[in-house]
């Protein structure tokens, strides 16, 4: 419409810290001035979330804390951690970053396949890893991806840290641990054994450009046929993007040839109780929720 | 400037021209309304009513807000009657005592900035006393409360043919094999990329165009104009309507535009000022009209060998809220109600209803598609009971030169459907694929494909004496060089009207391409050729472009020999204004009553054969489009290109109405609003299409072409739902086929096979 | 004051850092080839390269681009030279109304600046987050393919 904010930004400052320490001291310092205060990354949820809502809804906001230039969190490494890989992902990690930096693509291709069913190429260009797990939306993409690959968060704050696996993170819809002197700095998530099936798919309301219906990523290991280790990360079926930890203790340890799906779909009962909204219905959600948890147990 | 290679004199109909707006648009050049700058503009907006039906006690601004510089209207400001002015009086321009639907504007605000407009619109509460609403055609019918008339019906027609003394009831109870069917669709939004928006401005009487000065995004500057002079009381010359580059219409921006400008005026009009009135995505879902819901039952009766005989039809369509267009998108309903076959008797009964929802309204196809999704799957219905191939069924009955429709009208030209059917199956190998399908899959397979089709075809320009009543024109002037101006107020809202009208017109005149400029409309310097719908505007005003391009040429010619832009200035020179005003004539063998709706309902018709192959995923029912064949004749193809756009863009409209799209409503309110859930289809959920270009002519329209606009709407959602039927093996009576929807028709056929 | 480079020139703004990339181009720089089609992130229209990276200008703070790289549909053509993109998009039927058509040809842009020998489902790839209402899409594809056998014949950039 014109050359404004979004109403309740209009007189929002921004800070653009370089460093994560920068930023760290800035959130700190905002909490103690008992301003409001949030981070702001790809924009993606902020300014949409902002520029939509209601005007007598939209409460101000004192200050955004830029993290876009901030370059350690736009960084991918590896790490061993109790003699396993783990690639670590920066915060500020984008989804076109995990479309296009090699070691991802070569070493985990299912984050590739789930960065590619974010949105288009203007939101995967856009969007962060840090910004999808600190919203907390039930219907995050990256957040079950994440999950499944046994994603631990590092969060850190002016003069400390901690880290928090990601089945623990959040607390209830769009509620999570993080606190607001707090910024997501890294994800680091285990490396599958060679031969796992790692799966991820996505039931949206279109091929791009869509939110999930339900969204299923999963890391299945095997030995001599014995399931060793399952894991998974499940969207849009509950308030919070949901590990299926019930499935996951009834198949480890079992031959997957004899899995029996009426118990496995008797454990997604007892989970998940998935609801209508504007995209889909709580019975079709569910029917799909069984059905891909069978698709990623499959041989 | 010669930018298109298209200085000679050779003929470009028939050939791919580059699209004359072409490089305005890829260099960011083509400015849209919104794009205008209006130094000193306000900013304008609507307030609505949040309630579905209610009595209007009253506005109440908020005395704790600071009201300085802000404007606020309401009815009692509108100098005019306030009405929006169409087919009937009985929609206001702004509510003032009645509410009727949800989103029915009722005040308008107005400010330089536009985040306190929007802190205005919020301190402006109604005090509404609500009443209980009616929400869809079976409130409407049940009649337990009356919100039109004295029985909620809006309109009703009826057609009736070679029923011989006998009822239609009769007549089918005497045939072999009977059938009895009823088939829903649901409302569809427009969703041109480009919201709806107009700025208007006032000028003081002894300037040069006194009056009030809207610009916007439209496609019928005459309707906004006639709806300008009603509610301002004004003379017809004190109006001046222009179009802005138009991002899209579709029907869209037929007749809603009316009530954005009438807005804006008024707004404008009050504060002084000129008044941008442009709306955001939000608005424009929830407040501007849909295609028509409908609900669509049919009984048929045919011989043992498929021979069709006698059909019934009852058609409800919902109106909404006020009359608006409905009474024009039903009549084209029941007109292609009968599909595109023969029958002996038939019946056609369709009547629409108010309901408390905003008015749904123009939607390329315009009825058709509600009508000929239900005759479609009809007929796939009846092949299953004879158990015959159901494109085969279609092409024994499908009609020909020489077969009367059921408005009695005998086809004498231009009736390519048999060439359709023909290139779309043999090029999809439809007839294999069809058969393959049918065979078991394997017991663990987790996709499984169908192919479909769909015979249709759609009445080219307006039904019935409509032209003849509208007598449409264009005027083409000469101009310095040679050059000849082309006025008329048939709009390019992207489907290229300007290029083509500039190749009808060159070669009608003989002259260069580059000779002809196309007056960009403005009701002050283009005469009135009619609405910018209907698939009137290469047929029906194209073919008077060409005699009025070619009457100033002649003029020029029969000055003398040599050079025509030498001669056309020596004329100038003389004459000072040298031009050709064409009034259309539809053919003289078109004849149809209106009251009886007997007769030519269309002076030809645009026929087809669609396509659609798909595979359904059977755990999550999702369904991907993974080809699509369309096969259609439009008698000529001016600028072959384009016209492939046509079908392939409406074809995609078709698939998503069928797949993706879906206004989700809880008491009157639309619960999807947006982009992100009101869902169209992205470029990885279109499939591939292959187009033929038939070309039977018609011997009407200009080198013989019929409408190309609506026809690929018709087609689309029946072909995919047969494809999609054959791979569930569930019937889709209704739409949308969701996957939601599809999960349920499966269920239900498993738990039917079971009991 | 931000400053940042706009298709080559140095440009500054004091619009509130919160403001959107899309409003400060429209309307203070006067760029008005940037559309918006939904604010939301969904439509594509809005569409340009921010350091070449195709982003949607309704969801970046303006604020944020101190010291950056924006193009926008006015700046692809050299001069009155049409890139080969859109010379496509005007022969080949890849624009009706052309509302969409700035961004589809910003994505189609970056899209040919990685990959000149791109398949269809690249290319639909590509485009997923330019919606398009008129065209079905498959002349939209089918002029990005023609751009792209023009600028390997040309064997220069998109």
């Amino acid at each position: 419409m014109s050359a404004y904010a979004p109403a309740g930004l209009e007189r929002t400052e921004m800070a653009r810290p370089k460093t994560i320490v920068e930023a760290c001291r800035i959130l700190a310092q905002a909490v103690r001035a008992k301003k409001t205060a949030s981070l702001l990354a790809g924009g993606t949820d902020v300014i949409v979330d902002r520029h939509l809502m209601p005007v007598a809804k939209a409460h101000a906001i004192d200050l955004i804390v830029d993290v876009t230039g901030v370059e350690e969190l736009v960084r991918i490494s590896e790490r061993d951690v109790g003699g396993e890989r783990h690639l670590v992902f920066g915060g500020g990690v984008t989804y076109w970053q995990l479309r296009t930096d090699a070691r991802v693509t070569g070493t985990i291709p299912m984050l590739d396949a789930m960065a590619k069913d974010v949105g288009a190429v203007q939101i995967q260009t856009r969007g962060t890893l840090a910004g999808n797990i600190a919203t907390a939306s039930p219907a995050a993409d990256g957040v079950p991806a994440l999950m499944a690959l046994d994603g631990k968060v590092t969060l850190v704050k002016d003069g400390g840290a901690r880290t928090v696996p990601l089945d623990q993170f959040f607390l209830a819809y769009r509620k999570t641990v993080l606190a607001p002197d707090e910024l997501i700095a890294e994800i680091a998530v285990r490396v599958p054994k060679d031969g796992a099936r790692v799966r991820w798919r996505k039931v949206g309301t279109r091929l791009a450009q869509a939110i999930s219906k339900v969204a299923l990523a999963s890391v299945v290991e095997e030995e001599g046929g014995v399931i060793t280790r399952a894991r998974f990360g499940m969207a849009s079926v509950a308030a919070v993007p949901h590990p299926l930890a019930g499935v996951r203790a009834l198949v480890e340890g079992k031959s997957t040839k004899s899995l029996d799906r009426a118990a496995i779909d008797a454990a997604i009962d007892r989970e998940i109780k998935p609801i209508d909204d504007v995209r889909s219905t709580g019975p079709y959600r569910l029917h799909v929720a069984k059905a891909l948890v069978w698709r990623a147990l499959a041989p | 400037m010669t930018t298109n290679g298209t200085g000679s004199r050779e003929k470009t109909v028939g050939t791919n021209v580059s699209r004359v707006d072409g490089r305005a648009k890829v260099t960011g050049k083509a400015a849209y309304v919104d794009d205008l700058a209006t130094p000193g503009a306000l900013f304008g907006a609507t307030v609505r009513s949040d309630v579905a039906r209610g009595t209007l006690r009253g506005i109440v601004k908020d005395p704790a807000f600071d009201w300085t510089g802000i404007t606020v209207v309401t009815a009692a400001d509108i100098p005019g009657d306030n009405v929006v002015a169409l087919i009937e009086d009985d929609q206001p321009l702004l509510a003032k005592d009645a509410i009727r639907h949800v989103y029915e504007p009722v005040a308008l605000v107005a400010c330089a900035d536009p985040v306190r407009l929007q802190k205005a619109v919020a301190a402006i509460s109604l005090d509404v006393e609500k009443l209980p609403p009616v929400l869809s055609i079976e409130d409407a019918e049940a009649k337990t409360q009356i919100i039109h008339g004295t029985d909620n019906v809006q309109k009703r027609y009826v057609i009736e043919h070679e029923l011989g003394g006998k009822t239609i009831d009769e007549l089918i109870a005497a045939c072999d094999v009977v059938l009895t069917g009823r088939y829903a669709v649901h409302h569809q939004e427009q969703m041109y990329i480009e919201p709806q928006g107009m700025i208007a401005h006032w000028e003081e009487e002894g300037g040069p165009t006194p009056g009030v000065h809207v610009t916007g995004s439209l496609q019928c500057p005459f309707y906004v104009h006639k709806a300008m002079k009603r509610a301002f009381g004004l003379e017809g010359d004190k109006v001046h309507i222009g179009q802005a580059v138009t991002g899209g219409g579709f029907g869209g921006k037929e007749e809603y535009p009316s009530i954005v400008a009438a807005h804006a005026a008024l707004l404008s009009k009050v504060a002084g000022k000129p008044v941008r009135m442009i709306y955001g995505r939000k608005e424009d879902i929830e407040a501007t009209t849909k295609r028509h819901p409908a609900r669509v039952e049919i009984t048929t009766g045919c011989t043992k060998t498929g021979e069709l005989v006698a059909l019934k039809i009852e058609c409800a369509m919902d109106g909404g809220a006020y009359v608006t267009l409905t009474p024009v998108v039903l009549s084209r309903g029941i007109l292609h109600a009968a599909g595109a076959y023969k029958w002996k008797h038939a019946r056609v009964h369709g009547w629409a209803v108010a309901t408390n929802t905003p008015p749904n309204g123009a939607f390329r196809g315009f009825g058709a598609p509600q009508t000929i999704w239900a005759i479609e799957r009809h007929m796939d219905r009846l092949a299953e009971k004879l158990g015959r191939e159901p494109l085969a069924l279609r092409q024994q009955n499908v009609l020909g030169i020489g077969s009367v429709t059921v408005t009695g009208q005998t086809l004498t030209e231009s009736v390519g459907v048999v060439e359709c059917i023909e290139k779309a199956t043999k090029a999809s190998d439809y007839f294999v694929k069809r058969a393959h399908y049918n065979e078991p899959s394997p017991p663990h397979a987790r996709t499984r494909r169908g192919i479909g089709a769909a015979v249709f075809m759609h009445g080219a320009g307006f039904t019935g004496s409509g032209e003849r009543r509208l007598k449409g024109k264009v005027q083409v002037d000469l101009e310095q060089g040679g050059v000849l101006r082309v006025r008329s107020a048939s709009t390019d809202i992207g489907q290229g009207t300007e290029t083509i009208f500039r190749q009808i017109a060159a070669d009608a005149a003989e002259l260069p391409f580059d000779s002809i400029v196309v007056e960009t409309p403005n009701t002050s310097n283009v005469p009135d050729s009619g609405p910018t719908v209907a698939s009137r505007t290469v047929m029906v005003v194209g073919s008077i472009v060409g005699k009025a391009a070619k009457q100033v040429a002649d003029r020029v010619r029969g000055t003398g020999a040599g050079d025509f832009a030498k001669l056309a200035d020596a004329l100038l020179a003389k004459e000072k204004t040298v031009s050709a005003l064409v009034e259309y004539e539809p053919p003289l063998k078109i004849q149809f009553n209106d009251e009886t709706y007997r007769g030519d309902a269309y002076p030809c018709y645009a026929w087809a054969c669609d396509i659609a192959e798909v595979e359904v995923d059977l755990d999550t029912f999702e369904t991907k489009v993974l080809g699509f064949w369309a096969a259609q004749d439009i008698g000529k193809a001016i600028h072959p290109l384009m016209c492939a756009g046509q079908v392939e863009g409406g074809t995609l409209q078709a698939i998503g109405w069928a797949l993706y799209e879906n206004v989700v409503w809880k008491d009157g309110h639309i619960m999807n609003p947006r982009m992100t859930n009101y869902v169209i289809p992205t470029s990885k959920d279109a499939p591939p299409f292959t187009t033929f270009l038939v070309e039977h002519p018609f011997s009407g329209g200009p080198s013989g072409a019929k409408g190309v606009g609506e026809l690929p709407m018709d087609g689309g959602a029946p072909a995919i739902a047969a494809a999609v039927e054959q791979a569930i093996r569930a019937k889709c009576n209704d739409l949308p086929l969701l996957p939601e929807d599809l999960f349920r028709a499966v269920r239900a056929a498993r738990e039917g096979a079971r009991s | 004051m931000i400053r940042f480079k706009v298709n080559g020139a140095a440009r500054e703004t004091d619009a509130p850092p919160l403001a959107r990339l899309l409003d400060v181009l429209r309307v203070p720089l006067g760029l008005t080839g940037t559309k918006e089609g939904c604010g939301e992130g969904e439509c594509g229209a809005c569409s340009v390269l921010l350091d070449g990276v195709p982003v949607n200008s309704c969801l970046v703070a303006v604020g944020q681009c101190e010291g950056r790289d924006i193009v926008t549909v006015e700046g692809l053509a050299h001069g009155e030279e049409l890139t080969p993109l859109q010379r496509a998009f005007v022969e080949d039927g890849g624009a009706q109304c052309g509302i969409c058509t700035p961004g589809m040809l910003v994505a189609a842009e970056a899209l040919l600046r990685r990959n000149t020998r791109p398949t269809d489902d690249d290319i639909r790839d590509a485009i997923a987050g330019n919606l398009c209402r008129c065209t079905g899409y498959q002349r939209i594809v089918d002029s990005i393919q023609a751009a792209a056998a023009a600028v390997r014949a040309k064997g220069s950039r998109a």
